[in-house]
């Protein structure tokens, strides 16, 4: 490109040297423009190809990330998977509070048992120890389900990594809303930390200690 | 100061279960007047209507947590003086220190029995 905008600037400088000191004629001013359209063609031809390239660049990003976007199915995540995941484990809190209740009544009725007909105390106690029995199975379906939200977490964390990847995302500090925002100030304030995972969190002996005792 | 098993017992939780199995739990070990709160603002009207031996208060609750209440009884010259006991799943160093320094008499981590709500009520009438 530049070589041809040097050529085509000294065409022109040729021609207006070789009119030096003459009156410039209209033959003059049209050869001169003429020469400078040429230049201005030459110009816009390679911009063009460059241009071109640029825009195919930018058009060959944009497929890949169209199709990452569809490989991240957002919309199957958002509408299915995560309310699914959801609802499991709403699931799973009601089956082990269910449990937990049952459990706690049948033991509630033993604690309460009159003793003095022993055929009757024998039938409440079978009849309520079945009913523990019955209320434990709860662990069986509430596994099933976990399994199922863990592996949904397990997806939403590749398709978030490959997306990441993809995008070369780089993190922003800072809250979606300002709702997010207020709920991490005030989990900040008032130490709302929730249940440590072992060995993260101290056991009672350790909070003795710290009382002194 | 000797435990009275006749003292009521205020309990402060979010979860119903949790509040059944702590009063059981006080059954067990004696105690039979036990009253429930579902968080700090509710306890707190509570404990304003009637005078209580003994507060047993979860820590994450909303729209008032428990170390909030706990600052607010402190604050409040006429409930100061009544024992506060934090039972919680909040088990962070920086939680036992900063409810200690709120002025909590004793702190249980959840999961706990019979024997350590016993041995922390004892402990905090100096039985």
């Amino acid at each position: 490109m530049t070589k041809a905008k040097q050529a085509h600037f000294n065409k022109m400088a040729v021609y207006a040297e070789s009119k030096a000191g003459t009156e410039p004629t209209f033959a003059d001013v049209m050869k001169l423009a003429s020469l400078a359209a040429e230049s201005m063609d030459a110009f816009s031809q390679s911009m063009d190809a460059t241009t071109y390239r640029e825009l195919r660049e930018i058009a060959r990003y944009i497929e890949t990330m169209k199709q990452e976007i569809g490989m991240f199915q957002a919309n199957d995540l958002k509408e299915s998977r995560i309310p699914a995941a959801g609802q499991e484990l709403d699931a799973v809190v009601k089956a082990t509070e269910d449990a937990t209740n049952t459990i706690m009544s049948s033991a509630e009725a033993l604690m309460g048992a009159e003793c003095t007909d022993l055929k009757a105390y024998q039938a409440l106690v079978n009849d309520h120890v079945m009913k523990i029995f019955e209320a434990c199975s709860f662990q069986d379906i509430t596994g099933q389900r976990v399994a199922k939200v863990v592996e949904t977490l397990q997806m939403i964390e590749n398709r978030v990594g490959r997306f990441a990847e993809a995008v070369n995302a780089r993190d922003v500090t800072g809250f979606l809303d300002e709702r997010e925002a207020k709920r991490a100030k005030r989990a900040e304030e008032l130490l709302l930390n929730g249940p440590q995972l072992a060995g993260k969190a101290i056991d009672q002996s350790k909070v003795d200690d710290l009382f002194g005792k | 100061m000797a435990v009275d098993h006749s003292m009521p017992i205020l309990v402060v939780d979010d979860y119903k279960t949790m509040i059944r199995i702590i009063r059981n739990l006080l059954k067990q070990i004696g105690f039979d007047e036990v009253d429930e709160a579902a968080d700090g603002s509710e306890a707190l009207g509570k404990m304003r209507e009637k005078k209580y031996g003994l507060v047993i208060s979860d820590w994450n609750m909303e729209p008032m947590t428990g170390y909030e209440l706990l600052k607010e009884v402190r604050a409040d010259e006429k409930l100061q003086r009544t024992p506060f006991i934090m039972v919680t799943a909040e088990s962070k160093t920086e939680n036992v220190i900063a409810a200690k320094k709120a002025g909590v008499n004793n702190y249980i981590v959840k999961p706990f029995n019979a024997q350590t709500l016993k041995s922390k009520i004892d402990a905090v009438f100096g039985d």
